[in-house]
């Protein structure tokens, strides 16, 4: 059976690594983009089962490239958890307006982002 | 912002509507109304102006007037008096001719009488009749020489042809007399009808006229006496309407001498009470109304003075403000900034320390373990800071909103307790929480009363060196109370009105000995606040402190927007 495709939409280089690590040794297989544009168009072209994108982001914000991809048939339907490193009142509502599945606010427990991950994966 | 200084002076609106202000002469009043139309139509306006010009004190015009009224009533009495003494004249004259017009009539009875005795002695023949023809001559000439005293020359002319006559007729009378002793009674009456009688009839004619003369001059005295009457009645009579409308005039020129400048004071004073401090007050007075006047514009000039002054200082203290809130806007961005770069790396490290925690990275030796946790704390500990900063540079910026949810507030309580039990257990301090389990479903923002509980909670662990601290919440009315009680080392008296300022501790030695920055109550009252609720603190130093917060049960879905 193929391994579910994870794709983590984030510009920093240390929160990428805590994902990689992370996942390096669940059943997953982890896709990474760095700023919002190239996270919509690896989502278009991979098709993932779960996206983990930051709020944060260059050349187009993790709000914007959660629109885009909910525009998009092909990719509407991929449950995307928001990670934002802002954590204010109403920032989940923004996040779950955008088109968010799931919202986690920074700093993350590590634990914490693997069991929705999961859960969103449907392997929960 | 609220601009320090209006941009329109409040005088500049208003001034017009307010009837006082309008005319010094405005007023309601029939009495008013009519001296208005006095003062605006007739000289009377010029002259009350002139009054007013004048160089002396209220106090001499008044005196003045009052002067010229009673000088007047004097007037009155003197032309009085002299009225009443003309017509005591006129009465005595009209009483003289009375008296003579009698004396004028019994000097004809007294003649009438003579010609009686004279025919009676002609009868009788005896003395006692003849002497009473001599004393009826005699009341003749008694009656004639009074009215002679004071009789006109033409009357005078008859009154001698009277006494001529009545000397022959006495002279005939003698006669007859002796002829009557005699016995010659024929010849005596011949001669009496002869001469005597003829003389008789001419006196008789004469007395006749003096009679008519009298007569006529008390016809005419009486005239004189009723024109005198009629005169008196006019003059008295012109002298009362005039003392009254003299005095009338004198009250209305002294009185609206005197009411002008208090209406244009009092106009003035309107207008500078409604903020309106260029405005002059103008009187034409020169005694102690003028210089009033005077005073009150240099008032005014001075109020308008330090009104210009203050609008300056208010115009650069905006200025200011303006700066200030520009310098506090771009220092609140960069709160925001700092914060959130702050959080990324956080992130990073709060995450590799729980995944070596978690042996992710293999089984993590047990020598490394209470180190790597003593990361965790601390990391956990600096997050808190950050995130308490950028808590404050929002709520500086205005723009920290609630997010409103149902919550459970015994979860609350719970997760305040969790976050810091272990923190409780390194101290040793027993920590307790009381809430009951079947609470009813709060409204509000549950993450941030979980923060202001927590705050409350980690200052109460943090100022405790022995003893307890205990977390209640409880139901009061529709208000959820959350207390938290502990055995620390208390805030004195002094303090407490402060202790929710920011950057506020009890004084510098306590942030080194105890740490902090100080930004949590004030971070915890502003959501306390923001969900419409209060905070305070009762404590005693030595004994511990008690901080508490009320918040609705349901917060209004209003609230949220505000």
């Amino acid at each position: 059976m193929r391994q579910k495709k994870i794709l983590l939409v984030e510009d920093n280089e240390f929160n990428r690594k805590i994902v990689r690590d992370l996942l390096a040794r669940q059943p997953y297989d982890l896709l990474e983009a760095h700023d919002g544009e190239a996270g919509v168009m690896a989502a278009r072209r991979d098709k993932p089962d779960v996206i983990v994108m930051d709020v944060q982001l260059p050349k187009l914000s993790g709000l914007d490239a959660t629109r885009a991809i909910r525009a998009e048939p092909e990719t509407a339907k991929i449950p995307i958890i928001v990670v934002t490193s802002f954590a204010l009142s109403g920032d989940d509502k923004k996040a779950m307006a955008a088109g968010a599945s799931a919202y986690l606010a920074k700093p993350y427990s590590p634990r914490q982002l693997l069991n929705t991950i999961r859960r969103m994966a449907g392997d929960a | 912002m609220p601009s320090v200084v209006p941009s329109m002076p409040p005088h500049e609106a208003g001034v017009l509507a307010d009837p006082a202000a309008r005319s010094p002469l405005a007023a309601s009043g029939l009495g008013d109304r009519i001296s208005r139309l006095l003062l605006t139509y007739t000289p009377l306006g010029r002259l009350v102006r002139g009054v007013a010009r004048l160089r002396s004190s209220v106090h001499f015009k008044l005196l003045a007037a009052f002067l010229l009224v009673a000088l007047l009533v004097a007037v009155m009495g003197a032309i009085s008096l002299e009225i009443m003494s003309r017509m005591s004249a006129q009465s005595d004259a009209m009483h003289r001719a009375h008296e003579r017009v009698t004396s004028a009539g019994e000097a004809q009875h007294a003649l009438a009488m003579q010609m009686n005795y004279t025919a009676m002695a002609l009868i009788l023949r005896d003395e006692a009749t003849i002497g009473k023809i001599l004393k009826e001559n005699n009341r003749l000439n008694t009656m004639l020489a009074e009215i002679e005293d004071a009789a006109p020359p033409e009357e005078r002319g008859i009154i001698q042809r009277i006494r001529a006559a009545q000397g022959d007729v006495m002279a005939t009378v003698a006669d007859v007399a002796n002829l009557v002793r005699d016995g010659k009674i024929d010849q005596a009456m011949e001669l009496q009808l002869a001469s005597g009688y003829p003389l008789f009839q001419q006196v008789e004619n004469l007395v006749e006229q003096v009679v008519r003369l009298e007569e006529r001059n008390m016809a005419q005295q009486r005239e004189a006496t009723a024109r005198a009457n009629r005169h008196a009645f006019y003059l008295m009579g012109g002298l009362v309407v005039a003392s009254l409308l003299l005095a009338l005039f004198l009250g209305f020129v002294t009185s609206w001498t005197f009411i002008l400048p208090v209406r244009h004071a009092q106009r003035f004073l309107a207008r500078v009470a409604k903020g309106d401090f260029s405005t002059t007050v103008n009187v034409d007075n020169r005694d102690e109304f003028g210089e009033l006047a005077a005073q009150m514009n240099k008032m005014s000039a001075e109020l308008n003075r330090l009104y210009e002054e203050q609008r300056t200082v208010a115009r650069q203290l905006e200025g200011l403000n303006a700066q200030l809130a520009r310098a506090s806007q771009a220092k609140s961005e960069f709160l925001a900034n700092m914060s959130h770069e702050l959080r990324t790396p956080m992130n990073a490290i709060l995450g590799f320390t729980e995944m070596i925690l978690d042996n992710i990275y293999g089984e993590v030796p047990p020598a490394l373990r209470g180190p790597i946790e003593d990361v965790r704390t601390c990391g956990q500990q600096l997050l808190r800071l950050i995130n308490d900063v950028l808590d404050l540079s929002k709520i500086e910026a205005g723009r920290m909103e609630l997010s409103l949810t149902d919550y459970s507030v015994p979860e609350v309580v719970e997760t305040a307790r969790t976050s810091l039990r272990s923190l409780a257990e390194e101290k040793g301090l027993l920590f307790t929480a009381e809430v009951a389990p079947d609470f009813p479903v709060a409204h509000g923002d549950g993450k941030r009363i979980t923060q202001c509980l927590t705050n409350l909670v980690g200052n109460a662990l943090k100022f405790t060196k022995q003893g307890q601290v205990t977390i209640t919440a409880r139901l009061e009315g529709n208000e959820v109370v959350y207390s938290v009680s502990d055995t620390g080392i208390g805030i004195p008296a002094d303090q407490l009105d402060h202790i929710f300022a920011e950057f506020r501790q009890v004084d510098a030695s306590i942030s080194r000995e105890f740490g902090g920055t100080g930004l949590g109550l004030s971070i915890t009252k502003t959501f306390v606040e923001l969900h419409g609720g209060r905070i305070w603190v009762e404590s005693e130093p030595g004994r511990g402190s008690t901080f508490s917060f009320a918040v609705p049960l349901r917060v209004a879905e209003a609230r949220e927007a505000a």
